[in-house]
């Protein structure tokens, strides 16, 4: 297997820029059960397969990912700069399959990701994010992939635009002669829909240099996704519990020359669901 | 150097003492320093911190011989019920707590990596009237960079916070019953032995709140197998160690909208049983010091 890392940790991290741009909103609420500067996320997902900015890490069991991130809102205010948020979290892969508990370690916890972040949030709903993240395998299955990012994204429209671009500081993804620098470009669509929240994301993940090597050398066009996701919350109102949701979804994903090659198909279709907190 | 294979540490049993502590008693330092607005009324509680070793010694079974050790740990606390009477509360905590070595097992070790262990763990706490609490806990110990299999154990711990009896003095007696489970010969325990491992721990941690500034105690333990926990060449021993140490914890500020802050300093002093000992390279004292920086919200 090479490398590791994934779309969730992305969305993870997302949620430090949602919380930029939006300040604490739901935070400044009268009767708060959590009024102060610290917002805990957690998410428990499973998934049919789990593809990696397009590479493929496993699609042969039951794939589960448990994810929490703790955020601390150090400034909100007006003003060209709105807000200065940290946050760090961790991401995990938990595998029944040839990766997991069915391979040669006999182990499930394929993957344990460490990030910390720092957010920057500007007047206009454009944020700034900076995060450094450890790719680690507990069961062994690929060598650990530490890597700065910078995501920069905006809140237009209900449409969220957003580039990503990350450099690999020490292993690799894809397994590679050399470390890899990466750019996805995408957006996350947005619509309320009867209380629930219909997201419909697309991106593309791109080479910028040996981030997707092959048998032909380095390859520019790693993957192109397109899906759809809905989030029901299970309470209307943020109690002491905080707020609670179930969501689902399904990604299409059309894979460039490498990573179908890795795959055997150049083409996946993941579908995942999960229950969610925001406190 | 020794082989090593099972973990964990007394710093878990903090973690899941916080529980305790939040079924019997609320946080103290949080009532104490309850003048500002609370920032977080609602039902869960975050705790984290970094401490920092000379040592790491686990149950009495030294885990690292050069170096330093640092712990970096979270834990997610959720009070599900509070009430009166004799059945007081329910809680859940889940967490992490994690082990960095730079030393030989680490960093400068065959590895070359940092990250010796990472401690997956889950406590249901049930609180009762008097302090009275019992915490049911299943810890996932694996190591990130396979100095040891994975081990996984369930415990039990009684305690009894006695500090609304005390006022600013308190005892905290505990005992904790932890098993083993999942082994194979040299797979899946503490002491990398043969059988899956039974211990057993007693103590209590003295403690007085009533300085302004800064919170002490001095816990004192022993750790004891009660079946296969201390293994050396195919015999079990029973007793592991006995630990005597001092804690002081110092607020930094009071509780602020990001919570609260506090640095403590420990040290401690450990006596090791034979098995302990054979791990510690044949020496039967160890000292430990650390410095930490945690939070409560």
């Amino acid at each position: 297997m090479g490398g590791s890392g994934r779309a969730r940790r992305v969305a993870a991290v997302a949620c430090v820029a949602g919380c930029l741009s939006a300040g604490t909103a739901a935070a400044q609420t009268a009767g708060d059960s959590n009024p102060g500067a610290m917002t805990l996320t957690a998410t428990m997902d499973a998934s049919n397969a789990y593809l990696f900015r397009g590479l493929p890490q496993d699609d042969t069991g039951l794939i589960l990912w448990p994810a929490a991130d703790l955020s601390v809102a150090l400034r909100s205010s007006g003003g060209t700069l709105r807000s200065v948020t940290v946050g760090v979290g961790t991401w995990n892969s938990l595998h029944t399959g040839v990766t997991g508990t069915d391979g040669p370690s006999g182990k499930l916890w394929y993957e344990s990701d460490f990030n910390t972040s720092v957010g920057l949030g500007f007047g206009g709903g454009v944020n700034l994010v900076a995060a450094y993240t450890a790719y680690t395998s507990p069961n062994s299955a690929f060598a650990t992939v530490t890597e700065f990012s910078l995501k920069v994204g905006a809140h237009v429209y209900g449409v969220s635009p957003y580039a990503l671009v990350a450099f690999e500081l020490d292993g690799q993804a894809d397994g590679g002669a050399v470390e890899g620098r990466y750019l996805e470009v995408g957006a996350v669509p947005s619509v309320g829909v009867a209380g629930a929240a219909v997201t419909i994301p697309v991106r593309v993940g791109l080479s910028l240099d040996g981030y997707y090597e092959g048998l032909s050398g380095d390859e520019r066009f790693g993957f192109f996704s397109a899906g759809g996701n809905l989030t029901v919350p299970l309470t209307r109102e943020r109690n002491r519990f905080g707020r609670w949701n179930v969501h689902g979804g399904a990604d299409f994903v059309w894979l460039g020359d490498s990573n179908a090659l890795r795959l055997g198909d150049n083409t996946k279709v993941i579908i995942s669901a999960g229950v969610g907190l925001s406190y | 150097m020794f082989s090593i294979r099972g973990v964990t540490r007394a710093t878990t049993v903090v973690a899941a003492a916080t529980l305790m502590l939040g079924l019997s008693g609320s946080s103290a330092w949080a009532q104490a320093a309850a003048e500002p607005p609370d920032p977080n009324p609602g039902a869960l509680t975050i705790t984290g911190n970094i401490d920092f070793l000379n040592q790491y010694m686990f149950r009495g079974l030294r885990q690292n011989s050069t170096g330093m050790a640092m712990w970096p740990s979270f834990d997610l606390g959720i009070q599900t019920y509070s009430g009166e009477g004799g059945f007081k509360s329910v809680g859940i905590n889940i967490g992490t707590w994690n082990s960095l070595h730079t030393g030989d097992t680490g960093q400068d070790g065959p590895s070359g990596k940092l990250w010796y262990e990472s401690d997956f763990y889950a406590t249901l706490g049930l609180g009762f009237g008097g302090g009275f609490s019992i915490g049911t806990t299943y810890t996932a110990y694996t190591s990130p960079n396979n100095s040891f299999s994975t081990v996984k154990e369930l415990m039990f711990k009684l305690g009894v916070d006695d500090s609304a009896q005390l006022g600013k003095f308190s005892m905290k007696p505990y005992a904790i019953f932890a098993f083993e489970f999942d082994t194979e010969p040299g797979t899946g325990q503490a002491d990398g032995g043969e059988e899956a491992g039974k211990y057993l721990e007693l103590g209590i941690a003295p403690g007085y709140t009533g300085y302004s500034r800064a919170a002490i105690a001095f816990p004192i333990k022993v750790g004891l197998s009660m079946g296969d926990y201390y293994e050396l060449a195919g015999e079990d021993h029973k007793f592991g160690y006995f630990s005597i140490g001092g804690i002081v914890t110092v607020p930094l500020g009071g509780t602020s909208k990001f919570g609260g802050w506090n640095l403590h300093f420990s040290g401690e002093y450990q006596k090791l049983g034979d098995t302990p000992k054979s791990f510690n390279g044949d020496e039967g004292n160890q000292f430990i010091g650390s410095v930490g920086l945690g939070f409560s919200y």
